[in-house]
């Protein structure tokens, strides 16, 4: 293409024709409103989808819509601007490799996105765990993802990072399992303290049958019995029950005399058996005794 | 307690308290139930109340369109046979405010009388969250307190050659259709495909009203009841309910 400047006015002969200033504007223009009407396109399609499918499906489907009418759009003219489109697949390869060095990490992260989009570990919406970031996904673009965490900052990792980390799902699975371990006194009686956690769980709406809970004793501790609780929960509900039970066993076991005790530990002294009672000693002897005994005394 | 009144009103059953007062230029809602207090200010005129059960899954949170009813006892079904059998289902009661023509619903008020829970059908993977409720298998219509448990009439097809155990079946809201007068009805189907899975859903022809394989139960016109999840627009939601993790 010749770039001279002095031919602007009459045009760029290139390859397969000419380029005026009037087809470079005309193909500008046309960029512009096909953008604007993918726009509108896009904001009706929303609207439609808004109660016939999942937030997260209609945004990979309003997305695929819009960057498809950019790109079929795009393609279908630019031959206003000289380039013949058939000439583009030919230099694909060569014109890919260019790119890919030169923007390596911007075709990366929008690979990433792209294979982000079709295996669909996470969608908007999911709580989820990218390397330290914790929070919801508030959108999956094409060369990012934005996570607002539970303290509500927005987070932007790009899709290569996402694409390529361990990524943990919270709500991946319908329900999910939490658990507690409930420490009672030696003098308790576990099997009734189980009972009332048992039937304390059965009251609880959201504490699921099946997979069905479990409560047992699972260690005999220091200083007390140790039972632990394994609930399931549907996965928005989990937090909620969790600490709404904790505290509802800690009052019903407390309510029929059982108690969470506080660590403790028995000391006993184990007195000499052979040493003379202090009051029987004589006080000379006693003088000697307290010294000589001292090393011989024994704390159990 | 079923039924469609006219502001102001006040009616009690039990337990239940429903009551619509004009206070001023607006009206006032009440909902007393149990230690439940549920106060709702309706600013409209010439408005009616229905009330009428519902869907048992909006209570005490919508988690889920899927009912999961377990059978007391399990149930074998012969190789392509074809029976027809009668399960309780829980209620809920809805409150729906609408025009004089009853037109323009909208749900002010939701309660259920019964024991809430929830359960998992399938796998832990790729499961489904259900409501649970637990039902005896009746040869005939039973008789439950209509406010707390409705009773379905479930035809069995066993499409395949060999037995079918069957202690549980799900249905999804988005096909139930409830009738109510005296009592609550539904009408509902499990077709057996295989050893492992059925697909199961409702009738939706409007019922005549009685029940012919209860000789006991009087010829009633039952009305159909406006249900929360037909108010919703469904898209593309199935009716039916595809049990691929056995039953």
């Amino acid at each position: 293409m010749i770039t001279d400047l002095a031919f602007s006015d009459t045009g760029f002969p290139i390859s397969d024709g000419t380029v005026t200033l009037g087809s470079v504007l005309k193909f500008i223009l046309i960029l512009s409103f096909s953008t604007l009407f993918a726009k509108i396109l896009s904001l009706y399609l929303r609207r439609s989808l808004k109660d016939r499918v999942s937030k997260d499906m209609g945004e990979t489907i309003i997305k695929i819509f819009y960057y498809g009418i950019l790109t079929i759009v795009f393609l279908s003219n630019l031959s206003l601007i000289g380039i013949d489109p058939s000439a583009l697949l030919v230099a694909g390869g060569v014109t890919g490799i260019i790119l890919g060095f030169a923007s390596q990490n911007i075709v990366g992260n929008l690979v990433s996105g792209f294979f982000l989009m079709v295996e669909r570990p996470i969608k908007i919406g999911d709580q989820v765990q990218i390397n330290d970031v914790s929070g919801y996904v508030t959108d999956i673009r094409i060369i990012s993802t934005h996570i607002r965490t539970f303290e509500g900052l927005l987070v932007r990792i790009p899709n290569q990072q996402v694409f390529t980390t361990n990524i943990t799902n919270i709500v991946g699975h319908p329900v999910r399992r939490f658990e507690y371990t409930i420490r009672i006194r030696y003098s308790d009686d576990a099997n009734a303290a189980i009972w009332l956690i048992k039937d304390l769980i059965d009251k609880e709406p959201f504490a699921l049958l099946n997979p069905s809970p479990s409560v047992f004793v699972s260690d005999l501790g220091d200083s007390s019995v140790n039972i632990t609780v394994r609930i399931w929960a549907p996965v928005n509900e989990w937090f909620g029950i969790k600490t709404r039970i904790l505290w509802d066993i800690k009052q019903t076991l407390e309510e029929n005399g059982i108690e969470i005790p506080l660590p403790q530990r028995i000391v006993r002294i184990q007195t000499d058996s052979k040493k003379v009672p202090e009051e029987l000693v004589p006080v000379q002897e006693k003088e000697i005794e307290s010294v000589l005994n001292y090393e011989e005394r024994v704390l159990v | 307690m079923y039924g469609h009144y006219n502001p102001p009103f006040s009616v009690e059953q039990e337990g239940i308290a429903i009551s619509v007062e004009k206070t001023g230029e607006q009206w006032i809602y009440r909902r007393k139930f149990g230690t439940e207090n549920v106060e709702k200010i309706i600013l409209g005129d010439n408005k009616r109340l229905i009330v009428n059960p519902v869907e048992p899954l909006n209570t005490p949170k919508e988690i889920t369109p899927n009912l999961l009813i377990e059978f007391e006892k399990t149930l074998l079904l012969a190789g392509g046979a074809k029976r027809k059998i009668f399960l309780t289902f829980p209620i809920e009661i809805g409150i729906f405010i609408a025009d004089k023509e009853e037109k323009n619903l909208q749900l002010l008020d939701v309660m259920s009388l019964v024991r809430q829970k929830f359960t998992l059908y399938g796998e832990v993977s790729n499961g489904v969250i259900c409501k649970h409720w637990k039902s005896q298998i009746y040869p005939i219509s039973p008789s439950p307190n209509p406010l707390q448990e409705g009773i379905m009439e479930l035809t069995l097809r066993n499409a395949s050659s060999d037995w079918a155990t069957i202690s549980k079946v799900v249905f999804s809201a988005y096909g139930m259709k409830l009738y109510y007068a005296g009592d609550v009805f539904m009408r509902a189907r499990m077709d057996i495909l295989n050893r492992n899975t059925a697909e199961t859903g409702f009738e939706l022809q409007k019922l005549s009203g009685e029940l012919k394989s209860s000789p006991l139960k009087e010829i009633k016109a039952r009305k159909e009841a406006f249900g929360v999840y037909s108010l919703k627009k469904l898209g593309i939601m199935p009716l039916n309910f595809y049990m691929g993790s056995g039953f």
